[in-house]
Protein backbone atom coordinates (compact mmCIF):
# COMPACT_ATOMS: atom_id res chain seq x y z
CA UNK A 1 0.00 0.00 0.00
CA UNK A 2 2.57 2.40 1.16
CA UNK A 3 4.94 1.61 -1.61
CA UNK A 4 2.21 2.14 -4.18
CA UNK A 5 1.02 5.41 -2.68
CA UNK A 6 4.46 6.93 -2.52
CA UNK A 7 4.98 7.83 -6.20
CA UNK A 8 1.52 9.32 -6.54
CA UNK A 9 2.08 11.47 -3.52
CA UNK A 10 5.39 12.67 -4.87
CA UNK A 11 3.84 13.45 -8.22
CA UNK A 12 1.12 15.61 -6.69
CA UNK A 13 3.72 17.30 -4.53
CA UNK A 14 5.74 18.06 -7.64
CA UNK A 15 2.80 19.37 -9.61
CA UNK A 16 1.76 21.64 -6.75
CA UNK A 17 5.31 22.95 -6.71
CA UNK A 18 5.10 23.61 -10.42
CA UNK A 19 1.83 25.47 -9.99
CA UNK A 20 3.32 27.48 -7.15
CA UNK A 21 6.33 28.35 -9.25
CA UNK A 22 4.11 29.41 -12.16
CA UNK A 23 2.09 31.69 -9.89
CA UNK A 24 5.24 33.26 -8.45
CA UNK A 25 6.68 33.86 -11.89
CA UNK A 26 3.39 35.34 -13.06
CA UNK A 27 3.45 37.79 -10.15
CA UNK A 28 7.08 38.73 -10.71
CA UNK A 29 6.43 39.27 -14.42
CA UNK A 30 3.29 41.28 -13.69
CA UNK A 31 5.44 43.79 -11.82
CA UNK A 32 7.96 43.84 -14.64
CA UNK A 33 5.06 44.77 -16.88
CA UNK A 34 3.84 47.46 -14.44
CA UNK A 35 7.33 48.96 -14.22
CA UNK A 36 7.95 49.05 -17.95
CA UNK A 37 4.55 49.62 -19.55
CA UNK A 38 4.33 53.39 -18.84
CA UNK A 39 7.88 53.75 -20.14
CA UNK A 40 6.95 51.86 -23.31
CA UNK A 41 3.97 54.17 -23.72
CA UNK A 42 6.19 57.20 -23.27
CA UNK A 43 8.68 56.15 -25.96
CA UNK A 44 5.88 54.97 -28.21
CA UNK A 45 3.99 58.26 -27.96
CA UNK A 46 7.15 60.23 -28.64
CA UNK A 47 7.60 58.51 -31.98
CA UNK A 48 4.03 58.76 -33.25
CA UNK A 49 2.06 61.53 -34.84
CA UNK A 50 -0.91 62.87 -32.87
CA UNK A 51 -3.32 61.24 -35.31
CA UNK A 52 -1.69 57.83 -35.05
CA UNK A 53 -1.60 58.15 -31.28
CA UNK A 54 -5.34 58.72 -31.19
CA UNK A 55 -5.99 55.59 -33.22
CA UNK A 56 -3.93 53.30 -31.04
CA UNK A 57 -1.50 53.90 -28.24
CA UNK A 58 -0.38 50.26 -27.98
CA UNK A 59 0.85 49.45 -31.47
CA UNK A 60 4.40 50.28 -32.49
CA UNK A 61 4.73 53.43 -34.58
CA UNK A 62 4.35 52.69 -38.30
CA UNK A 63 6.51 55.58 -39.33
CA UNK A 64 8.69 56.66 -36.38
CA UNK A 65 8.68 60.43 -36.14
CA UNK A 66 12.37 60.99 -35.37
CA UNK A 67 11.88 64.56 -36.49
CA UNK A 68 9.91 65.17 -33.27
CA UNK A 69 13.24 65.22 -31.48
CA UNK A 70 14.91 67.74 -33.74
CA UNK A 71 11.74 69.83 -33.68
CA UNK A 72 11.87 70.02 -29.86
CA UNK A 73 15.63 70.43 -29.57
CA UNK A 74 16.28 72.84 -32.40
CA UNK A 75 13.11 74.66 -33.37
CA UNK A 76 11.67 74.86 -29.85
CA UNK A 77 15.08 75.67 -28.39
CA UNK A 78 15.24 72.81 -25.92
CA UNK A 79 18.89 72.24 -26.78
CA UNK A 80 19.74 75.07 -24.40
CA UNK A 81 17.72 73.46 -21.64
CA UNK A 82 19.61 70.21 -22.13
CA UNK A 83 22.88 72.14 -21.86
CA UNK A 84 21.67 73.81 -18.65
CA UNK A 85 20.75 70.44 -17.17
CA UNK A 86 24.23 69.18 -18.00
CA UNK A 87 25.90 72.15 -16.28
CA UNK A 88 23.66 71.92 -13.22
CA UNK A 89 24.10 68.16 -12.78
CA UNK A 90 27.82 67.97 -13.50
CA UNK A 91 28.71 70.91 -11.27
CA UNK A 92 26.64 69.89 -8.29
CA UNK A 93 27.86 66.29 -8.67
CA UNK A 94 31.51 67.39 -8.57
CA UNK A 95 30.94 69.81 -5.69
CA UNK A 96 29.09 67.26 -3.54
CA UNK A 97 31.48 64.42 -4.28
CA UNK A 98 34.66 66.38 -3.51
CA UNK A 99 33.34 67.82 -0.23
CA UNK A 100 31.94 64.42 0.79
CA UNK A 101 35.22 62.60 0.12
CA UNK A 102 37.15 65.12 2.24
CA UNK A 103 34.66 64.96 5.11
CA UNK A 104 34.45 61.17 4.86
CA UNK A 105 38.23 61.00 5.24
CA UNK A 106 38.14 63.25 8.31
CA UNK A 107 35.35 61.29 9.98
CA UNK A 108 36.58 57.79 9.10
CA UNK A 109 40.32 58.06 9.71
CA UNK A 110 40.68 60.38 12.70
CA UNK A 111 39.54 60.42 16.28
CA UNK A 112 38.77 63.88 17.55
CA UNK A 113 36.82 65.82 20.12
CA UNK A 114 33.16 66.27 19.21
CA UNK A 115 33.27 63.71 16.38
CA UNK A 116 30.03 61.95 17.34
CA UNK A 117 28.14 65.20 17.72
CA UNK A 118 29.41 66.68 14.49
CA UNK A 119 28.52 63.51 12.60
CA UNK A 120 25.04 63.53 14.10
CA UNK A 121 24.69 67.18 13.12
CA UNK A 122 25.53 66.29 9.53
CA UNK A 123 23.00 63.43 9.61
CA UNK A 124 20.14 65.71 10.69
CA UNK A 125 20.53 67.26 7.26
CA UNK A 126 18.90 64.08 5.87
CA UNK A 127 15.59 65.20 7.31
CA UNK A 128 15.66 68.61 5.69
CA UNK A 129 13.72 69.19 2.51
CA UNK A 130 13.74 71.86 -0.16
CA UNK A 131 10.36 73.06 1.01
CA UNK A 132 11.63 73.53 4.57
CA UNK A 133 14.47 75.82 3.55
CA UNK A 134 12.94 77.50 0.49
CA UNK A 135 12.35 81.00 1.85
CA UNK A 136 15.71 81.62 3.57
CA UNK A 137 17.58 80.07 0.64
CA UNK A 138 15.65 82.25 -1.80
CA UNK A 139 16.34 85.41 0.22
CA UNK A 140 20.01 84.50 0.62
CA UNK A 141 20.36 84.06 -3.14
CA UNK A 142 18.56 87.34 -3.66
CA UNK A 143 20.97 89.15 -1.30
CA UNK A 144 23.96 87.60 -3.04
CA UNK A 145 22.54 88.54 -6.43
CA UNK A 146 22.48 84.88 -7.48
CA UNK A 147 18.85 84.48 -8.53
CA UNK A 148 18.73 83.50 -12.19
CA UNK A 149 22.37 82.47 -12.36
CA UNK A 150 24.04 79.07 -12.76
CA UNK A 151 25.75 79.45 -9.37
CA UNK A 152 22.40 80.15 -7.75
CA UNK A 153 20.99 76.90 -9.10
CA UNK A 154 24.06 74.78 -8.36
CA UNK A 155 25.02 75.84 -4.81
CA UNK A 156 21.82 74.90 -2.93
CA UNK A 157 21.30 71.80 -5.10
CA UNK A 158 24.71 70.46 -4.07
CA UNK A 159 23.80 70.99 -0.40
CA UNK A 160 20.74 68.74 -0.68
CA UNK A 161 22.82 65.66 -1.50
CA UNK A 162 25.74 66.49 0.76
CA UNK A 163 24.48 64.77 3.91
CA UNK A 164 23.94 61.53 2.00
CA UNK A 165 27.41 61.93 0.48
CA UNK A 166 29.23 62.44 3.79
CA UNK A 167 27.37 59.50 5.32
CA UNK A 168 28.16 57.20 2.38
CA UNK A 169 31.84 58.15 2.19
CA UNK A 170 32.37 57.86 5.96
CA UNK A 171 30.85 54.38 6.16
CA UNK A 172 32.81 53.17 3.14
CA UNK A 173 36.15 54.62 4.27
CA UNK A 174 35.70 53.05 7.71
CA UNK A 175 35.78 49.63 6.04
CA UNK A 176 39.27 50.22 4.71
CA UNK A 177 41.76 48.40 6.96
CA UNK A 178 43.43 50.88 9.26
CA UNK A 179 46.74 49.07 8.96
CA UNK A 180 47.02 50.21 5.34
CA UNK A 181 46.58 53.84 6.33
CA UNK A 182 48.99 53.58 9.26
CA UNK A 183 51.60 51.98 7.03
CA UNK A 184 51.34 54.86 4.59
CA UNK A 185 51.65 57.39 7.43
CA UNK A 186 54.71 55.65 8.85
CA UNK A 187 56.26 55.86 5.39
CA UNK A 188 55.90 59.61 5.69
CA UNK A 189 52.75 60.07 3.61
CA UNK A 190 50.78 63.25 4.10
CA UNK A 191 46.99 63.23 4.45
CA UNK A 192 46.45 64.05 0.82
CA UNK A 193 48.87 61.32 -0.25
CA UNK A 194 47.05 58.78 1.93
CA UNK A 195 43.76 59.94 0.46
CA UNK A 196 45.03 59.76 -3.10
CA UNK A 197 47.12 56.61 -3.00
CA UNK A 198 45.42 54.47 -0.34
CA UNK A 199 41.79 55.52 0.08
CA UNK A 200 40.82 56.61 -3.42
CA UNK A 201 41.91 53.45 -5.26
CA UNK A 202 40.17 51.21 -2.71
CA UNK A 203 37.02 53.30 -2.49
CA UNK A 204 36.70 54.05 -6.19
CA UNK A 205 33.47 52.01 -6.58
CA UNK A 206 31.89 53.87 -3.64
CA UNK A 207 32.90 57.26 -4.99
CA UNK A 208 31.57 56.24 -8.38
CA UNK A 209 28.23 55.26 -6.79
CA UNK A 210 27.98 58.58 -5.01
CA UNK A 211 28.80 60.59 -8.13
CA UNK A 212 26.20 58.73 -10.21
CA UNK A 213 23.43 59.12 -7.66
CA UNK A 214 24.17 62.81 -7.14
CA UNK A 215 24.16 63.31 -10.90
CA UNK A 216 20.77 61.65 -11.21
CA UNK A 217 19.28 63.64 -8.35
CA UNK A 218 20.45 66.94 -9.81
CA UNK A 219 19.35 65.97 -13.33
CA UNK A 220 15.85 65.11 -12.11
CA UNK A 221 15.65 68.00 -9.63
CA UNK A 222 12.78 70.37 -10.06
CA UNK A 223 11.82 72.47 -7.05
CA UNK A 224 14.89 74.70 -6.61
CA UNK A 225 15.43 75.25 -10.35
CA UNK A 226 11.74 76.12 -10.72
CA UNK A 227 12.05 78.85 -8.10
CA UNK A 228 15.58 80.05 -8.84
CA UNK A 229 15.72 79.93 -12.65
CA UNK A 230 12.71 81.88 -13.85
CA UNK A 231 14.37 83.06 -17.07
CA UNK A 232 13.86 80.71 -19.96
CA UNK A 233 17.50 80.73 -21.13
CA UNK A 234 18.58 79.36 -17.75
CA UNK A 235 15.92 76.71 -17.15
CA UNK A 236 17.11 73.10 -17.06
CA UNK A 237 15.19 70.48 -19.02
CA UNK A 238 13.14 69.38 -15.99
CA UNK A 239 11.65 72.87 -15.66
CA UNK A 240 11.33 73.71 -19.36
CA UNK A 241 9.07 70.66 -19.74
CA UNK A 242 6.35 72.40 -17.73
CA UNK A 243 6.48 75.36 -20.02
CA UNK A 244 5.61 73.00 -22.86
CA UNK A 245 2.58 71.53 -21.15
CA UNK A 246 0.61 74.74 -21.11
CA UNK A 247 1.18 75.48 -24.77
CA UNK A 248 0.48 72.01 -26.17
CA UNK A 249 -2.08 70.62 -23.76
CA UNK A 250 -3.32 67.97 -26.14
CA UNK A 251 -0.20 67.46 -28.19
CA UNK A 252 0.82 64.39 -26.25
CA UNK A 253 3.31 63.38 -28.92
CA UNK A 254 5.30 66.59 -28.31
CA UNK A 255 5.05 66.32 -24.53
CA UNK A 256 6.12 62.67 -24.69
CA UNK A 257 9.10 63.64 -26.83
CA UNK A 258 10.35 66.10 -24.20
CA UNK A 259 9.97 63.55 -21.42
CA UNK A 260 11.94 61.03 -23.48
CA UNK A 261 14.70 63.60 -23.98
CA UNK A 262 14.87 64.20 -20.22
CA UNK A 263 14.70 60.51 -19.29
CA UNK A 264 16.94 58.80 -21.85
CA UNK A 265 20.36 60.03 -20.59
CA UNK A 266 19.57 58.79 -17.07
CA UNK A 267 18.17 55.49 -18.37
CA UNK A 268 21.35 54.82 -20.35
CA UNK A 269 23.52 55.80 -17.39
CA UNK A 270 21.53 53.49 -15.13
CA UNK A 271 21.61 50.54 -17.51
CA UNK A 272 25.40 50.82 -17.86
CA UNK A 273 26.14 51.29 -14.18
CA UNK A 274 23.30 49.49 -12.34
CA UNK A 275 25.62 47.90 -9.83
CA UNK A 276 27.06 51.23 -8.78
CA UNK A 277 23.57 52.65 -8.31
CA UNK A 278 22.43 49.65 -6.29
CA UNK A 279 25.54 49.64 -4.11
CA UNK A 280 25.17 53.31 -3.22
CA UNK A 281 21.46 53.11 -2.52
CA UNK A 282 21.44 49.93 -0.44
CA UNK A 283 24.40 50.89 1.70
CA UNK A 284 22.43 53.20 3.94
CA UNK A 285 20.01 50.45 4.89
CA UNK A 286 22.64 47.89 5.75
CA UNK A 287 25.11 49.84 7.83
CA UNK A 288 24.20 52.15 10.63
CA UNK B 1 48.43 55.14 17.19
CA UNK B 2 45.72 57.67 17.95
CA UNK B 3 46.57 60.94 16.30
CA UNK B 4 45.05 64.02 17.83
CA UNK B 5 45.34 67.31 16.04
CA UNK B 6 43.72 70.01 13.97
CA UNK B 7 43.80 68.11 10.68
CA UNK B 8 40.49 66.22 10.89
CA UNK B 9 38.71 69.52 11.46
CA UNK B 10 40.24 70.89 8.29
CA UNK B 11 38.89 67.92 6.34
CA UNK B 12 35.36 68.14 7.67
CA UNK B 13 35.24 71.96 7.65
CA UNK B 14 34.12 72.37 4.01
CA UNK B 15 31.15 70.05 4.56
CA UNK B 16 30.13 71.71 7.83
CA UNK B 17 30.46 75.23 6.45
CA UNK B 18 28.55 74.29 3.32
CA UNK B 19 25.73 72.68 5.28
CA UNK B 20 25.70 75.61 7.71
CA UNK B 21 25.12 78.08 4.88
CA UNK B 22 22.57 76.13 2.84
CA UNK B 23 20.81 73.90 5.38
CA UNK B 24 21.26 74.82 9.05
CA UNK B 25 21.13 78.60 8.73
CA UNK B 26 17.99 78.43 6.52
CA UNK B 27 16.25 76.11 9.02
CA UNK B 28 16.94 78.50 11.89
CA UNK B 29 16.14 81.52 9.76
CA UNK B 30 12.76 80.05 8.77
CA UNK B 31 12.07 79.53 12.46
CA UNK B 32 12.93 83.19 13.23
CA UNK B 33 10.91 84.47 10.25
CA UNK B 34 7.85 82.62 11.53
CA UNK B 35 7.55 85.09 14.45
CA UNK B 36 7.49 88.13 12.18
CA UNK B 37 5.28 89.57 9.48
CA UNK B 38 5.75 92.27 6.86
CA UNK B 39 3.40 95.11 5.88
CA UNK B 40 3.27 94.17 2.20
CA UNK B 41 4.18 91.09 0.20
CA UNK B 42 7.90 90.61 -0.50
CA UNK B 43 8.92 93.54 1.73
CA UNK B 44 11.47 92.92 4.45
CA UNK B 45 10.30 95.52 6.98
CA UNK B 46 9.56 92.83 9.47
CA UNK B 47 7.62 93.44 12.66
CA UNK B 48 7.17 91.06 15.57
CA UNK B 49 3.88 89.17 15.72
CA UNK B 50 4.81 86.50 18.25
CA UNK B 51 2.74 83.39 17.64
CA UNK B 52 0.42 85.29 15.31
CA UNK B 53 1.37 83.25 12.25
CA UNK B 54 0.87 80.00 14.13
CA UNK B 55 -2.63 80.92 15.33
CA UNK B 56 -3.50 81.99 11.79
CA UNK B 57 -2.23 78.66 10.48
CA UNK B 58 -4.35 76.69 12.89
CA UNK B 59 -7.41 78.42 11.45
CA UNK B 60 -6.26 78.00 7.86
CA UNK B 61 -8.48 75.15 6.63
CA UNK B 62 -6.50 74.77 3.44
CA UNK B 63 -3.25 74.30 5.36
CA UNK B 64 -4.81 71.77 7.73
CA UNK B 65 -6.24 69.94 4.75
CA UNK B 66 -2.85 69.87 3.06
CA UNK B 67 -1.16 68.55 6.21
CA UNK B 68 -3.84 65.86 6.43
CA UNK B 69 -3.13 64.91 2.81
CA UNK B 70 0.58 64.57 3.60
CA UNK B 71 -0.16 62.24 6.52
CA UNK B 72 -2.53 60.25 4.29
CA UNK B 73 0.26 60.08 1.72
CA UNK B 74 2.63 58.60 4.32
CA UNK B 75 0.08 55.88 5.14
CA UNK B 76 -0.67 55.12 1.49
CA UNK B 77 3.03 54.92 0.69
CA UNK B 78 3.61 52.47 3.52
CA UNK B 79 0.50 50.43 2.67
CA UNK B 80 1.27 50.07 -1.04
CA UNK B 81 4.89 50.38 -2.24
CA UNK B 82 6.64 49.53 1.03
CA UNK B 83 4.56 46.43 1.77
CA UNK B 84 4.71 45.39 -1.87
CA UNK B 85 8.47 45.91 -1.92
CA UNK B 86 8.88 43.74 1.16
CA UNK B 87 6.76 40.90 -0.27
CA UNK B 88 8.51 40.98 -3.65
CA UNK B 89 11.91 41.02 -1.96
CA UNK B 90 10.98 37.94 0.11
CA UNK B 91 9.73 36.12 -2.99
CA UNK B 92 12.89 37.05 -4.88
CA UNK B 93 15.29 36.19 -2.07
CA UNK B 94 15.13 32.47 -2.78
CA UNK B 95 16.30 32.93 -6.35
CA UNK B 96 19.78 33.06 -7.73
CA UNK B 97 20.92 35.49 -10.35
CA UNK B 98 17.47 36.19 -11.76
CA UNK B 99 16.55 38.18 -8.66
CA UNK B 100 19.09 40.84 -9.65
CA UNK B 101 17.52 41.09 -13.09
CA UNK B 102 14.05 41.55 -11.59
CA UNK B 103 15.29 44.09 -9.02
CA UNK B 104 17.08 46.08 -11.73
CA UNK B 105 13.91 46.30 -13.79
CA UNK B 106 11.72 47.19 -10.81
CA UNK B 107 14.12 50.03 -10.02
CA UNK B 108 13.89 51.67 -13.47
CA UNK B 109 10.80 53.82 -12.63
CA UNK B 110 12.78 55.30 -9.74
CA UNK B 111 15.19 56.81 -12.27
CA UNK B 112 12.35 58.60 -14.06
CA UNK B 113 12.13 62.21 -12.87
CA UNK B 114 8.95 62.86 -10.86
CA UNK B 115 8.10 65.51 -13.44
CA UNK B 116 8.29 62.99 -16.28
CA UNK B 117 6.32 60.39 -14.34
CA UNK B 118 3.58 62.93 -13.65
CA UNK B 119 3.40 63.92 -17.32
CA UNK B 120 3.23 60.34 -18.59
CA UNK B 121 0.62 59.31 -16.04
CA UNK B 122 -1.50 62.40 -16.72
CA UNK B 123 -1.82 61.06 -20.22
CA UNK B 124 -2.44 57.49 -19.04
CA UNK B 125 -5.18 58.78 -16.73
CA UNK B 126 -6.74 61.13 -19.32
CA UNK B 127 -10.48 60.38 -19.28
CA UNK B 128 -11.07 60.70 -23.03
CA UNK B 129 -7.87 59.64 -24.79
CA UNK B 130 -5.88 57.99 -22.00
CA UNK B 131 -4.82 54.33 -22.25
CA UNK B 132 -6.14 53.36 -18.80
CA UNK B 133 -9.81 54.06 -19.52
CA UNK B 134 -9.46 52.48 -22.96
CA UNK B 135 -8.12 49.30 -21.37
CA UNK B 136 -10.83 49.29 -18.72
CA UNK B 137 -13.54 49.76 -21.30
CA UNK B 138 -12.07 47.00 -23.45
CA UNK B 139 -12.62 44.53 -20.60
CA UNK B 140 -16.11 45.84 -19.90
CA UNK B 141 -15.46 48.20 -17.02
CA UNK B 142 -16.22 51.90 -17.00
CA UNK B 143 -13.42 54.41 -16.88
CA UNK B 144 -13.26 57.37 -14.54
CA UNK B 145 -11.82 60.88 -14.69
CA UNK B 146 -9.05 59.77 -12.33
CA UNK B 147 -7.39 63.10 -11.70
CA UNK B 148 -10.58 65.19 -11.84
CA UNK B 149 -12.57 63.24 -9.27
CA UNK B 150 -12.14 64.70 -5.77
CA UNK B 151 -12.81 61.40 -4.04
CA UNK B 152 -10.05 59.42 -5.76
CA UNK B 153 -7.51 61.96 -6.96
CA UNK B 154 -5.13 61.52 -4.02
CA UNK B 155 -5.07 57.75 -4.44
CA UNK B 156 -4.65 58.10 -8.19
CA UNK B 157 -1.62 60.36 -7.72
CA UNK B 158 -0.25 58.08 -5.02
CA UNK B 159 -0.33 55.26 -7.58
CA UNK B 160 2.15 57.28 -9.64
CA UNK B 161 4.36 57.65 -6.58
CA UNK B 162 4.00 53.95 -5.77
CA UNK B 163 4.90 53.04 -9.32
CA UNK B 164 8.22 54.80 -9.01
CA UNK B 165 8.90 53.76 -5.40
CA UNK B 166 8.25 50.01 -5.05
CA UNK B 167 11.44 49.06 -6.89
CA UNK B 168 13.48 51.15 -4.47
CA UNK B 169 11.89 49.24 -1.55
CA UNK B 170 12.58 45.87 -3.21
CA UNK B 171 16.24 46.79 -3.54
CA UNK B 172 16.66 47.85 0.10
CA UNK B 173 14.80 44.83 1.51
CA UNK B 174 16.64 42.44 -0.78
CA UNK B 175 19.96 43.78 0.47
CA UNK B 176 18.71 43.37 4.04
CA UNK B 177 17.59 39.79 3.39
CA UNK B 178 21.02 38.85 2.09
CA UNK B 179 22.34 39.30 5.62
CA UNK B 180 19.97 36.72 7.09
CA UNK B 181 21.59 33.32 7.33
CA UNK B 182 19.57 30.50 5.68
CA UNK B 183 20.29 28.30 8.71
CA UNK B 184 17.82 30.38 10.72
CA UNK B 185 15.07 29.40 8.30
CA UNK B 186 16.09 25.76 8.45
CA UNK B 187 16.00 25.88 12.24
CA UNK B 188 12.55 27.46 12.17
CA UNK B 189 11.36 24.81 9.69
CA UNK B 190 12.58 22.01 11.95
CA UNK B 191 10.69 23.63 14.81
CA UNK B 192 7.58 23.35 12.64
CA UNK B 193 7.15 26.99 11.65
CA UNK B 194 5.04 27.56 8.53
CA UNK B 195 5.87 30.07 5.81
CA UNK B 196 3.83 32.83 7.46
CA UNK B 197 5.38 32.19 10.86
CA UNK B 198 8.88 32.20 9.37
CA UNK B 199 8.08 35.54 7.73
CA UNK B 200 6.72 37.07 10.95
CA UNK B 201 9.22 35.69 13.44
CA UNK B 202 12.43 35.35 11.43
CA UNK B 203 12.31 37.71 8.47
CA UNK B 204 10.66 40.77 10.00
CA UNK B 205 12.76 40.99 13.19
CA UNK B 206 16.01 40.48 11.31
CA UNK B 207 15.09 43.10 8.73
CA UNK B 208 14.70 45.67 11.48
CA UNK B 209 17.43 47.98 10.16
CA UNK B 210 16.15 47.92 6.61
CA UNK B 211 12.56 48.46 7.76
CA UNK B 212 13.53 51.43 9.94
CA UNK B 213 15.46 52.93 7.08
CA UNK B 214 12.63 52.53 4.58
CA UNK B 215 9.97 53.84 6.99
CA UNK B 216 11.96 56.95 7.90
CA UNK B 217 12.86 57.55 4.27
CA UNK B 218 9.20 57.14 3.28
CA UNK B 219 8.01 59.57 5.96
CA UNK B 220 10.53 62.22 4.98
CA UNK B 221 9.80 61.78 1.28
CA UNK B 222 6.02 61.87 1.81
CA UNK B 223 6.06 64.99 3.96
CA UNK B 224 8.23 67.05 1.65
CA UNK B 225 7.17 65.92 -1.82
CA UNK B 226 6.23 68.55 -4.36
CA UNK B 227 7.25 67.83 -7.99
CA UNK B 228 4.83 64.98 -8.61
CA UNK B 229 1.71 66.67 -7.32
CA UNK B 230 2.65 70.06 -8.80
CA UNK B 231 2.74 68.62 -12.30
CA UNK B 232 0.05 65.96 -11.98
CA UNK B 233 -2.77 68.05 -10.47
CA UNK B 234 -1.32 71.24 -8.94
CA UNK B 235 -3.45 70.40 -5.88
CA UNK B 236 -6.73 70.17 -7.75
CA UNK B 237 -9.54 69.55 -8.32
CA UNK B 238 -10.89 71.96 -5.71
CA UNK B 239 -7.73 71.47 -3.59
CA UNK B 240 -8.58 67.80 -3.11
CA UNK B 241 -4.94 66.85 -3.61
CA UNK B 242 -3.13 69.85 -2.18
CA UNK B 243 -0.10 69.22 0.06
CA UNK B 244 2.04 71.38 2.36
CA UNK B 245 4.78 71.78 -0.25
CA UNK B 246 2.29 73.32 -2.66
CA UNK B 247 0.97 75.70 0.03
CA UNK B 248 4.52 76.86 0.82
CA UNK B 249 5.26 77.44 -2.86
CA UNK B 250 1.97 79.25 -3.38
CA UNK B 251 2.21 81.59 -0.39
CA UNK B 252 5.86 82.46 -0.93
CA UNK B 253 6.45 82.54 -4.67
CA UNK B 254 2.98 83.59 -5.83
CA UNK B 255 1.70 85.78 -3.00
CA UNK B 256 5.01 86.94 -1.51
CA UNK B 257 3.89 86.11 2.02
CA UNK B 258 7.31 84.84 3.05
CA UNK B 259 6.71 84.86 6.80
CA UNK B 260 3.53 82.85 6.55
CA UNK B 261 5.22 80.33 4.25
CA UNK B 262 8.24 80.15 6.57
CA UNK B 263 5.86 79.24 9.41
CA UNK B 264 4.60 76.31 7.34
CA UNK B 265 8.18 75.28 6.63
CA UNK B 266 8.95 75.28 10.33
CA UNK B 267 5.92 73.13 11.13
CA UNK B 268 6.91 70.76 8.32
CA UNK B 269 10.43 70.41 9.74
CA UNK B 270 9.07 69.72 13.22
CA UNK B 271 6.57 67.13 11.97
CA UNK B 272 9.25 65.31 9.95
CA UNK B 273 11.61 65.25 12.93
CA UNK B 274 8.89 64.12 15.33
CA UNK B 275 7.62 61.30 13.08
CA UNK B 276 11.15 60.08 12.33
CA UNK B 277 12.08 60.05 16.01
CA UNK B 278 8.89 58.14 16.90
CA UNK B 279 9.63 55.45 14.30
CA UNK B 280 13.29 55.14 15.24
CA UNK B 281 12.58 54.97 18.98
CA UNK B 282 9.72 52.52 18.56
CA UNK B 283 11.90 50.12 16.65
CA UNK B 284 14.97 50.61 18.83
CA UNK B 285 13.02 49.94 22.05
CA UNK B 286 11.47 46.81 20.55
CA UNK B 287 14.97 45.61 19.84
CA UNK B 288 15.83 46.03 23.51
CA UNK B 289 13.11 43.61 24.61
Amino acid sequence: MNIKAQPRKRRSYQSSRIIQSIIIHAILLLFVFIALFPIYLMFNAALKTSAELFQSFLSLPKDPQWKNFSFILNEQGYKGALYNSMILSTSSMILTTVISVLAGYGFAVYRFVGKQWLFLLVLTGLMVSETSVLIPVYQLLQDLGLLNTYAGMILPQAALGLTFGVFLMTTFFKDIPHALIDAAVVDGGSDLQVLRHVIMPLARPAIMSLALIEFMWAWNSFFFPLVIATKQWLMPMSVRIIDFMGRFTFKYDMIATTTVILFTPILILYLITQRSFHRGITFGALKD
Amino acid sequence: MPRFNIRPYIFIAPALIYLAIWIFYPILNAFVLSFFDSPTGRSRDYFWVGLGNYTKLLQDDLFLKSLYHNILWVLLSIAIPVVLGLLLAVVLSGRGRTRLVYASIYFIPQTVAAVCAAIVWRWIYDPSIGPLNHLLEAIGLTGRPWLADESIVLIAVNMIGSWSYYGFCVLIFMAGLQNISPELYDAAKIDGAGALQRFLYVTIPLLRNAITFVLVYTIIGSMKFFDLIFVATNGGPNEASTVVGLRIYWHSMREGRFNYAATMSTILTVVILALSVVVIRQIVTEEGD
